[in-house]
Protein backbone atom coordinates (compact mmCIF):
# COMPACT_ATOMS: atom_id res chain seq x y z
CA UNK A 1 0.00 0.00 0.00
CA UNK A 2 1.17 3.63 -0.99
CA UNK A 3 1.23 5.97 1.92
CA UNK A 4 2.17 9.11 -0.20
CA UNK A 5 1.25 9.07 -3.60
CA UNK A 6 2.27 12.00 -5.41
CA UNK A 7 0.71 12.83 -8.92
CA UNK A 8 2.06 14.96 -11.40
CA UNK A 9 2.18 17.93 -8.60
CA UNK A 10 3.32 21.31 -10.00
CA UNK A 11 3.93 24.67 -7.44
CA UNK A 12 4.50 28.23 -8.94
CA UNK A 13 5.19 30.94 -6.62
CA UNK A 14 3.73 33.55 -8.75
CA UNK A 15 5.83 33.15 -11.89
CA UNK A 16 8.93 31.18 -9.99
CA UNK A 17 9.33 27.84 -10.01
CA UNK A 18 8.64 25.64 -7.06
CA UNK A 19 8.18 22.12 -8.35
CA UNK A 20 7.34 20.77 -11.88
CA UNK A 21 5.42 17.50 -12.33
CA UNK A 22 6.74 15.56 -9.40
CA UNK A 23 5.20 12.34 -9.07
CA UNK A 24 6.55 9.65 -6.77
CA UNK A 25 5.21 6.87 -4.01
CA UNK A 26 6.43 6.25 -0.77
CA UNK A 27 5.56 2.37 0.58
CA UNK A 28 3.92 1.78 3.66
CA UNK A 29 6.93 1.26 6.10
CA UNK A 30 9.77 1.94 4.21
CA UNK A 31 11.87 5.06 4.85
CA UNK A 32 11.77 7.18 1.96
CA UNK A 33 14.78 9.55 1.36
CA UNK A 34 14.17 12.40 -0.92
CA UNK A 35 17.46 14.46 -1.61
CA UNK A 36 18.35 17.25 -3.63
CA UNK A 37 20.48 20.57 -3.25
CA UNK A 38 19.14 23.85 -1.14
CA UNK A 39 16.56 25.22 -3.45
CA UNK A 40 15.49 22.24 -5.29
CA UNK A 41 11.96 21.65 -4.35
CA UNK A 42 12.14 19.45 -1.25
CA UNK A 43 10.21 21.67 0.77
CA UNK A 44 7.89 22.86 -1.18
CA UNK A 45 6.89 19.55 -2.33
CA UNK A 46 6.53 18.53 1.94
CA UNK A 47 4.72 22.14 2.37
CA UNK A 48 2.20 21.05 -0.04
CA UNK A 49 1.66 17.50 1.50
CA UNK A 50 0.37 19.31 4.45
CA UNK A 51 -1.08 21.77 2.85
CA UNK A 52 0.62 24.73 4.56
CA UNK A 53 0.70 26.15 0.87
CA UNK A 54 -1.75 24.75 -2.34
CA UNK A 55 -0.31 23.05 -5.44
CA UNK A 56 -0.60 25.14 -8.91
CA UNK A 57 -1.63 21.32 -10.86
CA UNK A 58 -1.37 17.69 -10.15
CA UNK A 59 -2.67 15.80 -6.77
CA UNK A 60 -1.21 14.38 -3.28
CA UNK A 61 -2.32 11.26 -1.32
CA UNK A 62 -1.95 10.31 1.95
CA UNK A 63 -3.60 7.16 2.91
CA UNK A 64 -5.54 7.73 0.10
CA UNK A 65 -6.75 10.97 1.23
CA UNK A 66 -6.21 13.92 -0.76
CA UNK A 67 -4.02 16.56 1.10
CA UNK A 68 -5.85 19.42 0.03
CA UNK A 69 -9.41 18.39 0.90
CA UNK A 70 -8.95 16.07 3.57
CA UNK A 71 -6.13 17.32 5.11
CA UNK A 72 -7.26 18.09 8.01
CA UNK A 73 -7.90 14.13 8.66
CA UNK A 74 -4.92 13.27 7.17
CA UNK A 75 -2.79 15.07 9.76
CA UNK A 76 -3.61 13.65 12.30
CA UNK A 77 -1.13 10.69 11.25
CA UNK A 78 1.43 12.87 10.41
CA UNK A 79 4.08 14.02 12.80
CA UNK A 80 5.96 16.86 11.39
CA UNK A 81 9.73 17.88 11.49
CA UNK A 82 10.54 20.86 9.65
CA UNK A 83 14.25 21.95 8.94
CA UNK A 84 13.77 25.32 11.01
CA UNK A 85 12.05 25.28 14.05
CA UNK A 86 9.92 28.20 15.78
CA UNK A 87 7.78 27.90 18.75
CA UNK A 88 5.85 30.51 20.86
CA UNK A 89 8.81 32.06 23.11
CA UNK A 90 7.55 32.68 26.10
CA UNK A 91 5.64 29.15 27.24
CA UNK A 92 7.70 26.38 28.60
CA UNK A 93 9.01 23.36 27.36
CA UNK A 94 6.45 21.03 28.54
CA UNK A 95 3.27 23.73 28.12
CA UNK A 96 4.21 23.82 24.39
CA UNK A 97 4.05 20.35 24.15
CA UNK A 98 1.38 19.88 26.08
CA UNK A 99 -0.11 22.50 23.66
CA UNK A 100 0.77 20.46 20.88
CA UNK A 101 -0.83 17.57 22.14
CA UNK A 102 -3.52 18.47 22.46
CA UNK A 103 -4.33 18.91 18.77
CA UNK A 104 -4.50 15.04 18.23
CA UNK A 105 -7.38 13.25 20.55
CA UNK A 106 -5.09 10.14 20.81
CA UNK A 107 -1.79 11.69 21.99
CA UNK A 108 -0.41 10.02 24.79
CA UNK A 109 0.97 12.54 27.39
CA UNK A 110 3.22 10.24 29.14
CA UNK A 111 5.04 9.80 25.75
CA UNK A 112 6.29 13.33 25.75
CA UNK A 113 8.26 12.23 29.04
CA UNK A 114 9.70 9.51 27.63
CA UNK A 115 10.48 11.03 24.30
CA UNK A 116 12.11 13.83 26.08
CA UNK A 117 14.22 11.67 28.45
CA UNK A 118 15.47 9.68 25.25
CA UNK A 119 16.84 13.14 23.63
CA UNK A 120 17.95 14.90 26.63
CA UNK A 121 15.36 17.68 26.42
CA UNK A 122 14.99 20.06 29.60
CA UNK A 123 11.17 20.34 29.94
CA UNK A 124 11.01 23.42 32.49
CA UNK A 125 13.16 25.93 30.49
CA UNK A 126 11.34 28.50 28.05
CA UNK A 127 11.56 27.71 24.66
CA UNK A 128 13.08 31.48 24.13
CA UNK A 129 15.77 30.34 26.60
CA UNK A 130 16.97 27.26 24.27
CA UNK A 131 19.68 26.96 21.79
CA UNK A 132 18.98 26.03 17.98
CA UNK A 133 19.80 22.29 19.12
CA UNK A 134 17.06 22.31 21.90
CA UNK A 135 14.77 23.78 19.74
CA UNK A 136 15.32 21.14 17.71
CA UNK A 137 15.17 18.48 19.83
CA UNK A 138 11.70 19.96 20.98
CA UNK A 139 10.69 19.85 17.55
CA UNK A 140 11.86 15.71 17.16
CA UNK A 141 9.58 15.19 20.71
CA UNK A 142 6.33 17.86 19.46
CA UNK A 143 6.80 15.78 15.91
CA UNK A 144 6.56 12.19 17.58
CA UNK A 145 4.21 12.36 20.52
CA UNK A 146 1.28 11.13 18.68
CA UNK A 147 2.46 8.58 17.49
CA UNK A 148 2.14 9.18 14.01
CA UNK A 149 1.82 6.63 10.22
CA UNK A 150 3.68 9.27 8.94
CA UNK A 151 6.87 11.08 9.73
CA UNK A 152 8.21 13.70 7.66
CA UNK A 153 11.33 15.25 8.37
CA UNK A 154 12.73 18.05 6.37
CA UNK A 155 16.67 18.29 6.84
CA UNK A 156 16.19 17.19 10.48
CA UNK A 157 19.64 16.54 11.75
CA UNK A 158 20.83 20.69 11.51
CA UNK A 159 22.05 21.84 14.87
CA UNK A 160 21.33 18.09 16.69
CA UNK A 161 25.58 17.00 18.16
CA UNK A 162 26.90 13.71 16.40
CA UNK A 163 25.53 11.76 19.46
CA UNK A 164 21.72 13.39 19.75
CA UNK A 165 22.02 12.57 15.54
CA UNK A 166 22.71 8.64 16.31
CA UNK A 167 19.70 8.91 19.07
CA UNK A 168 17.51 10.54 16.78
CA UNK A 169 18.54 7.76 14.15
CA UNK A 170 17.66 4.74 16.28
CA UNK A 171 14.15 6.80 17.54
CA UNK A 172 13.14 6.73 14.14
CA UNK A 173 14.40 3.22 13.33
CA UNK A 174 12.09 2.36 16.30
CA UNK A 175 8.96 4.31 15.00
CA UNK A 176 9.64 2.24 11.73
CA UNK A 177 10.14 -1.12 13.36
CA UNK A 178 6.37 -0.71 14.53
CA UNK A 179 5.71 0.13 11.34
CA UNK A 180 5.27 3.99 10.60
CA UNK A 181 6.25 5.49 7.42
CA UNK A 182 9.07 7.90 7.13
CA UNK A 183 9.85 10.49 4.52
CA UNK A 184 13.47 11.74 4.42
CA UNK A 185 14.05 15.10 3.36
CA UNK A 186 17.79 15.91 3.21
CA UNK A 187 20.49 17.38 1.55
CA UNK A 188 23.39 15.73 3.30
CA UNK A 189 23.31 11.71 1.52
CA UNK A 190 25.40 9.73 4.17
CA UNK A 191 22.27 10.33 6.36
CA UNK A 192 20.09 9.30 3.86
CA UNK A 193 22.47 6.30 2.93
CA UNK A 194 22.33 5.77 6.73
CA UNK A 195 18.56 5.07 7.12
CA UNK A 196 16.91 5.10 3.78
CA UNK A 197 15.69 2.21 1.98
CA UNK A 198 14.69 3.99 -1.20
CA UNK A 199 15.87 7.29 -2.77
CA UNK A 200 13.99 10.24 -4.77
CA UNK A 201 16.20 12.81 -6.40
CA UNK A 202 15.16 15.82 -6.86
CA UNK A 203 16.63 18.78 -9.16
CA UNK A 204 15.57 22.65 -10.05
CA UNK A 205 12.02 21.04 -9.37
CA UNK A 206 11.95 18.31 -10.83
CA UNK A 207 12.50 14.66 -9.56
CA UNK A 208 15.04 13.30 -11.74
CA UNK A 209 14.82 9.56 -10.47
CA UNK A 210 13.06 7.17 -7.66
CA UNK A 211 15.91 4.43 -6.60
CA UNK A 212 16.79 1.38 -4.20
CA UNK A 213 19.33 2.45 -2.22
CA UNK A 214 20.93 -0.57 -2.86
CA UNK A 215 20.79 -0.22 -6.68
CA UNK A 216 22.55 3.36 -6.59
CA UNK A 217 24.86 1.77 -4.14
CA UNK A 218 26.05 -1.70 -5.12
CA UNK A 219 25.15 -2.64 -8.72
CA UNK A 220 25.56 0.09 -11.56
CA UNK A 221 28.47 2.72 -10.52
CA UNK A 222 31.82 2.33 -9.85
CA UNK A 223 34.41 4.38 -9.13
CA UNK A 224 37.88 4.15 -11.05
CA UNK A 225 41.33 5.83 -10.39
CA UNK A 226 44.09 4.56 -12.71
CA UNK A 227 47.67 5.74 -12.99
CA UNK A 228 49.20 4.76 -16.40
CA UNK A 229 53.21 5.00 -17.20
CA UNK A 230 52.56 7.48 -19.87
CA UNK A 231 50.45 10.20 -20.02
CA UNK A 232 47.10 9.91 -20.87
CA UNK A 233 45.15 11.20 -23.92
CA UNK A 234 42.22 13.78 -22.20
CA UNK A 235 39.85 12.08 -24.34
CA UNK A 236 40.98 8.22 -24.09
CA UNK A 237 37.87 7.92 -21.39
CA UNK A 238 35.75 9.62 -23.28
CA UNK A 239 32.92 7.03 -24.03
CA UNK A 240 29.56 6.27 -22.87
CA UNK A 241 28.89 5.62 -19.18
CA UNK A 242 31.95 7.21 -17.67
CA UNK A 243 31.36 10.79 -15.84
CA UNK A 244 32.98 13.30 -13.70
CA UNK A 245 36.19 12.35 -15.81
CA UNK A 246 39.23 13.99 -15.14
CA UNK A 247 42.79 13.50 -16.37
CA UNK A 248 45.78 14.87 -15.03
CA UNK A 249 48.79 13.90 -17.48
CA UNK A 250 49.37 10.32 -16.23
CA UNK A 251 46.47 9.70 -13.48
CA UNK A 252 42.56 9.52 -14.33
CA UNK A 253 39.71 8.82 -12.11
CA UNK A 254 36.10 8.53 -13.06
CA UNK A 255 32.63 7.09 -12.27
CA UNK A 256 31.61 4.47 -14.99
CA UNK A 257 27.84 3.04 -15.15
CA UNK A 258 27.47 -0.05 -17.60
CA UNK A 259 29.47 -2.87 -18.38
CA UNK A 260 32.94 -2.82 -16.84
CA UNK A 261 34.66 -5.05 -19.09
CA UNK A 262 34.57 -2.31 -21.53
CA UNK A 263 37.13 -0.14 -18.64
CA UNK A 264 39.10 -3.68 -18.95
CA UNK A 265 39.40 -3.55 -22.82
CA UNK A 266 40.57 -0.01 -23.00
CA UNK A 267 42.65 -0.34 -19.85
CA UNK A 268 44.50 -3.88 -21.89
CA UNK A 269 45.55 -0.76 -24.48
CA UNK A 270 47.92 0.85 -22.42
CA UNK A 271 50.39 -0.12 -19.06
CA UNK A 272 48.94 0.80 -15.96
CA UNK A 273 50.66 1.06 -12.85
CA UNK A 274 47.82 1.19 -10.33
CA UNK A 275 44.63 0.34 -10.23
CA UNK A 276 42.15 1.03 -7.62
CA UNK A 277 37.92 0.29 -8.15
CA UNK A 278 35.93 1.29 -5.53
CA UNK A 279 32.53 1.45 -4.47
CA UNK A 280 31.35 5.65 -5.33
CA UNK A 281 29.58 7.19 -2.61
CA UNK A 282 26.42 8.52 -2.77
CA UNK A 283 27.69 12.05 -3.26
CA UNK A 284 29.85 11.03 -6.13
CA UNK A 285 26.52 9.08 -7.34
CA UNK A 286 24.33 12.26 -7.08
CA UNK A 287 26.86 14.73 -8.84
CA UNK A 288 26.82 12.44 -11.23
CA UNK A 289 23.08 12.50 -12.33
CA UNK A 290 23.46 16.32 -11.39
CA UNK A 291 25.93 16.65 -14.12
CA UNK A 292 24.23 14.33 -16.32
CA UNK A 293 20.43 15.89 -16.27
CA UNK A 294 21.82 19.57 -16.17
CA UNK B 1 -10.71 25.51 22.15
CA UNK B 2 -7.19 24.92 22.68
CA UNK B 3 -6.02 27.99 20.39
CA UNK B 4 -8.55 29.77 21.66
CA UNK B 5 -7.23 29.71 25.37
CA UNK B 6 -3.58 29.67 24.17
CA UNK B 7 -4.46 33.27 22.98
CA UNK B 8 -6.38 34.49 25.30
CA UNK B 9 -2.85 33.51 27.66
CA UNK B 10 -0.82 35.01 25.23
CA UNK B 11 -3.06 38.36 24.89
CA UNK B 12 -4.48 38.57 28.61
CA UNK B 13 -1.36 41.03 30.18
CA UNK B 14 -1.68 43.50 27.32
CA UNK B 15 -5.33 43.68 27.23
CA UNK B 16 -4.98 44.59 30.98
CA UNK B 17 -2.20 47.84 30.07
CA UNK B 18 -4.64 49.03 27.57
CA UNK B 19 -7.50 48.79 29.90
CA UNK B 20 -5.63 50.29 32.87
CA UNK B 21 -4.08 52.72 29.81
CA UNK B 22 -7.64 53.95 29.18
CA UNK B 23 -9.01 54.47 32.55
CA UNK B 24 -5.77 56.44 33.54
CA UNK B 25 -6.68 58.80 30.33
CA UNK B 26 -10.22 58.97 32.21
CA UNK B 27 -9.30 60.17 35.13
CA UNK B 28 -6.78 62.66 34.14
CA UNK B 29 -9.95 63.97 32.50
CA UNK B 30 -12.37 63.86 34.67
CA UNK B 31 -10.28 65.12 37.32
CA UNK B 32 -10.22 68.27 35.62
CA UNK B 33 -14.11 68.30 34.85
CA UNK B 34 -14.87 70.20 38.47
CA UNK B 35 -12.79 73.10 37.23
CA UNK B 36 -13.77 73.33 33.72
CA UNK B 37 -17.75 72.88 34.84
CA UNK B 38 -17.40 75.56 36.73
CA UNK B 39 -16.15 78.34 34.60
CA UNK B 40 -18.13 76.58 31.40
CA UNK B 41 -19.71 79.82 30.93
CA UNK B 42 -15.89 80.89 30.44
CA UNK B 43 -15.05 78.06 28.18
CA UNK B 44 -17.93 77.69 25.99
CA UNK B 45 -17.68 81.65 25.62
CA UNK B 46 -13.80 80.65 24.27
CA UNK B 47 -14.52 77.91 22.30
CA UNK B 48 -16.95 80.03 20.33
CA UNK B 49 -14.25 82.55 19.45
CA UNK B 50 -12.73 79.34 17.54
CA UNK B 51 -13.38 79.21 13.63
CA UNK B 52 -16.06 77.28 13.28
CA UNK B 53 -14.91 74.75 11.19
CA UNK B 54 -12.28 73.95 13.91
CA UNK B 55 -15.08 73.80 16.77
CA UNK B 56 -16.65 71.28 14.43
CA UNK B 57 -13.85 69.20 13.38
CA UNK B 58 -13.41 68.70 16.81
CA UNK B 59 -16.73 67.89 17.70
CA UNK B 60 -17.24 70.81 19.92
CA UNK B 61 -20.27 72.35 18.67
CA UNK B 62 -22.87 70.52 20.19
CA UNK B 63 -21.17 69.24 23.53
CA UNK B 64 -21.74 70.92 26.64
CA UNK B 65 -18.65 70.89 28.88
CA UNK B 66 -20.40 72.24 31.91
CA UNK B 67 -22.71 68.74 31.53
CA UNK B 68 -21.07 65.67 32.74
CA UNK B 69 -21.80 63.71 29.46
CA UNK B 70 -20.96 66.61 27.39
CA UNK B 71 -17.75 66.64 28.81
CA UNK B 72 -17.71 62.99 29.10
CA UNK B 73 -18.74 62.98 25.21
CA UNK B 74 -15.66 65.12 24.29
CA UNK B 75 -12.90 62.97 26.20
CA UNK B 76 -14.47 60.09 25.00
CA UNK B 77 -13.10 60.28 21.89
CA UNK B 78 -9.48 60.00 23.27
CA UNK B 79 -10.81 56.57 24.96
CA UNK B 80 -12.35 55.74 21.55
CA UNK B 81 -8.84 56.33 19.70
CA UNK B 82 -6.96 54.45 22.66
CA UNK B 83 -9.39 51.84 22.15
CA UNK B 84 -9.55 51.76 18.36
CA UNK B 85 -5.99 51.39 18.30
CA UNK B 86 -5.77 48.20 20.92
CA UNK B 87 -8.97 46.33 18.63
CA UNK B 88 -7.11 47.30 15.67
CA UNK B 89 -3.91 45.95 17.07
CA UNK B 90 -5.31 42.52 18.25
CA UNK B 91 -7.01 41.90 14.71
CA UNK B 92 -3.77 42.64 12.89
CA UNK B 93 -1.55 40.53 14.98
CA UNK B 94 -4.09 37.35 15.72
CA UNK B 95 -3.46 35.64 12.63
CA UNK B 96 -0.58 37.24 11.72
CA UNK B 97 1.59 36.88 14.82
CA UNK B 98 2.16 33.10 14.07
CA UNK B 99 3.94 34.09 10.77
CA UNK B 100 6.42 36.65 12.13
CA UNK B 101 6.86 34.45 14.80
CA UNK B 102 7.36 31.83 12.09
CA UNK B 103 5.12 29.20 14.59
CA UNK B 104 2.38 29.16 11.39
CA UNK B 105 3.91 26.19 10.43
CA UNK B 106 3.46 24.28 13.26
CA UNK B 107 -0.13 25.30 13.85
CA UNK B 108 -1.12 24.72 10.47
CA UNK B 109 0.89 20.97 10.40
CA UNK B 110 -2.21 20.18 13.30
CA UNK B 111 -5.12 18.36 12.47
CA UNK B 112 -7.01 21.33 12.45
CA UNK B 113 -9.12 23.45 9.41
CA UNK B 114 -7.79 26.56 8.88
CA UNK B 115 -11.93 27.39 9.35
CA UNK B 116 -11.21 26.54 12.66
CA UNK B 117 -7.86 28.46 13.67
CA UNK B 118 -9.64 31.67 12.50
CA UNK B 119 -12.58 31.17 14.33
CA UNK B 120 -10.79 30.39 17.22
CA UNK B 121 -8.74 33.50 17.07
CA UNK B 122 -11.60 35.74 16.20
CA UNK B 123 -13.18 34.48 19.03
CA UNK B 124 -10.41 34.84 21.57
CA UNK B 125 -10.44 38.78 19.97
CA UNK B 126 -13.85 39.08 20.89
CA UNK B 127 -13.71 37.87 23.81
CA UNK B 128 -10.83 40.42 25.09
CA UNK B 129 -12.73 43.04 23.33
CA UNK B 130 -15.68 42.36 25.53
CA UNK B 131 -13.90 41.43 28.90
CA UNK B 132 -11.77 45.37 28.27
CA UNK B 133 -15.51 47.14 27.78
CA UNK B 134 -16.99 45.21 30.62
CA UNK B 135 -13.68 46.51 32.66
CA UNK B 136 -14.00 49.91 31.42
CA UNK B 137 -17.75 50.11 31.67
CA UNK B 138 -17.54 49.78 35.48
CA UNK B 139 -13.99 51.45 36.03
CA UNK B 140 -15.48 54.56 34.06
CA UNK B 141 -18.95 54.68 36.19
CA UNK B 142 -16.60 54.48 39.30
CA UNK B 143 -14.29 57.37 38.05
CA UNK B 144 -17.22 59.66 36.68
CA UNK B 145 -19.72 58.95 40.15
CA UNK B 146 -16.10 59.83 42.24
CA UNK B 147 -14.94 62.99 40.73
CA UNK B 148 -18.99 64.98 39.73
CA UNK B 149 -22.43 65.21 41.97
CA UNK B 150 -24.03 66.16 38.76
CA UNK B 151 -26.48 63.22 38.21
CA UNK B 152 -26.78 62.16 34.81
CA UNK B 153 -28.47 59.47 32.35
CA UNK B 154 -26.89 56.00 33.43
CA UNK B 155 -28.71 54.68 30.15
CA UNK B 156 -26.96 57.25 27.89
CA UNK B 157 -23.64 56.60 29.63
CA UNK B 158 -23.92 52.81 28.84
CA UNK B 159 -24.94 53.54 25.22
CA UNK B 160 -21.69 56.42 24.80
CA UNK B 161 -19.79 53.20 26.49
CA UNK B 162 -20.97 50.91 24.14
CA UNK B 163 -20.19 52.86 20.90
CA UNK B 164 -16.57 52.08 21.61
CA UNK B 165 -16.90 48.06 21.51
CA UNK B 166 -19.03 48.64 18.18
CA UNK B 167 -16.02 51.22 16.68
CA UNK B 168 -13.62 48.48 18.26
CA UNK B 169 -15.13 45.67 16.39
CA UNK B 170 -14.85 47.53 13.26
CA UNK B 171 -11.42 48.00 13.56
CA UNK B 172 -10.34 44.54 14.35
CA UNK B 173 -12.36 43.19 11.36
CA UNK B 174 -10.08 45.60 9.18
CA UNK B 175 -7.15 44.45 11.04
CA UNK B 176 -8.29 41.11 10.93
CA UNK B 177 -8.66 41.29 7.01
CA UNK B 178 -5.62 43.58 6.39
CA UNK B 179 -3.83 40.56 8.11
CA UNK B 180 -4.40 38.69 5.75
CA UNK B 181 -4.16 40.60 2.71
CA UNK B 182 -0.83 41.84 3.01
CA UNK B 183 2.03 39.33 2.41
CA UNK B 184 4.47 39.94 5.28
CA UNK B 185 3.78 42.37 8.09
CA UNK B 186 6.86 43.77 9.96
CA UNK B 187 5.07 45.27 12.59
CA UNK B 188 1.82 46.23 13.91
CA UNK B 189 1.28 49.02 15.72
CA UNK B 190 2.72 51.35 12.91
CA UNK B 191 0.19 50.33 10.45
CA UNK B 192 -2.58 50.12 12.95
CA UNK B 193 -1.46 53.95 14.31
CA UNK B 194 -1.69 54.79 10.40
CA UNK B 195 -4.62 53.77 9.63
CA UNK B 196 -6.74 54.48 13.20
CA UNK B 197 -5.59 58.10 12.93
CA UNK B 198 -6.05 58.04 9.18
CA UNK B 199 -10.12 57.11 9.73
CA UNK B 200 -10.13 60.13 12.36
CA UNK B 201 -8.58 62.43 10.22
CA UNK B 202 -11.48 61.54 7.75
CA UNK B 203 -13.91 62.35 10.66
CA UNK B 204 -12.43 66.14 11.23
CA UNK B 205 -12.80 66.50 7.76
CA UNK B 206 -16.12 64.69 7.69
CA UNK B 207 -17.37 66.96 10.94
CA UNK B 208 -16.27 70.62 9.30
CA UNK B 209 -17.53 69.96 6.06
CA UNK B 210 -21.00 69.56 6.96
CA UNK B 211 -23.44 67.40 4.49
CA UNK B 212 -20.60 65.23 3.63
CA UNK B 213 -20.59 61.10 2.44
CA UNK B 214 -17.61 60.88 4.45
CA UNK B 215 -19.52 59.44 7.29
CA UNK B 216 -20.20 56.49 5.87
CA UNK B 217 -16.54 55.44 5.55
CA UNK B 218 -14.93 56.36 9.04
CA UNK B 219 -16.48 54.60 12.08
CA UNK B 220 -15.94 57.56 13.92
CA UNK B 221 -18.36 59.04 12.11
CA UNK B 222 -21.36 56.17 13.26
CA UNK B 223 -21.38 56.59 16.86
CA UNK B 224 -21.71 60.64 17.07
CA UNK B 225 -21.85 60.97 20.73
CA UNK B 226 -23.73 64.46 20.69
CA UNK B 227 -26.37 62.77 18.82
CA UNK B 228 -26.38 59.82 21.20
CA UNK B 229 -26.67 62.39 24.56
CA UNK B 230 -29.79 64.47 22.53
CA UNK B 231 -31.56 61.49 21.50
CA UNK B 232 -30.34 58.66 23.63
CA UNK B 233 -30.39 56.29 20.56
CA UNK B 234 -27.81 55.38 18.13
CA UNK B 235 -28.29 55.92 14.33
CA UNK B 236 -29.88 52.89 12.88
CA UNK B 237 -28.29 53.63 9.45
CA UNK B 238 -24.75 53.56 10.72
CA UNK B 239 -25.55 50.99 13.07
CA UNK B 240 -26.26 48.83 9.80
CA UNK B 241 -23.55 49.93 8.29
CA UNK B 242 -21.03 48.96 10.99
CA UNK B 243 -22.48 45.73 11.08
CA UNK B 244 -21.89 44.87 7.39
CA UNK B 245 -18.68 46.25 7.22
CA UNK B 246 -17.77 43.97 10.66
CA UNK B 247 -19.33 41.08 8.87
CA UNK B 248 -17.92 41.73 5.70
CA UNK B 249 -14.47 42.11 6.69
CA UNK B 250 -14.60 39.06 8.81
CA UNK B 251 -16.46 36.88 6.00
CA UNK B 252 -13.19 37.81 3.17
CA UNK B 253 -11.02 37.11 6.36
CA UNK B 254 -12.36 33.49 6.28
CA UNK B 255 -11.94 33.32 2.47
CA UNK B 256 -9.00 35.15 1.77
CA UNK B 257 -6.93 32.88 4.53
CA UNK B 258 -8.46 29.60 3.32
CA UNK B 259 -6.63 30.04 0.30
CA UNK B 260 -3.34 31.65 1.21
CA UNK B 261 0.33 29.77 0.77
CA UNK B 262 1.75 30.42 3.90
CA UNK B 263 5.38 31.60 3.58
CA UNK B 264 8.53 29.49 4.28
CA UNK B 265 10.46 30.04 6.73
Amino acid sequence: MNVIEISKLTKFYGKSRGIVDVSFNVEEGEIFGFIGPNGAGKSTTIRTLLSLIYPTSGSAKILGKDCIKEGQEIRQYIGYLPSEVFYYDNMKVIDLLKYSASFYPNANKNRIYELAKIMDLDLNRKIEDLSYGNKKKVGIVQGLLHSPKLIILDEPTGGLDPLMQNRFFELIHEENRKGTTVLFSSHILSEVQKICTRVGIIKEGKMIRVEDIKTLEHTNYKKFKIEMQEAIPDEYFNMTGVSNLEVNEKAATFIFNGDINKIVEKLYERKVINLIVEEPSLEEIFLHYYEKEA
Amino acid sequence: MNIYFQELKMYARSLLYWTFGMLLTLILFMLMFPAISQDAALMNQLISKFPPELTRALGLTTLDLSMVLGFYGYLFLFILLIGSVYAMKSGMSVLSEEIRAKTADFLLSKPISRNAIVTAKIMSVLSLLVLQTVIYIIGAFIVVNLTTNQIFDKTTFLLINLSLLLVQLFFAALGLLLSVIIRKIKSVLPITLGIVFGFYVLQMLNQSLTDSNLAYITPFAYFDISKIVATGAYESTYLIIDTIMILGFTVLTYIIYNKKDMPSI
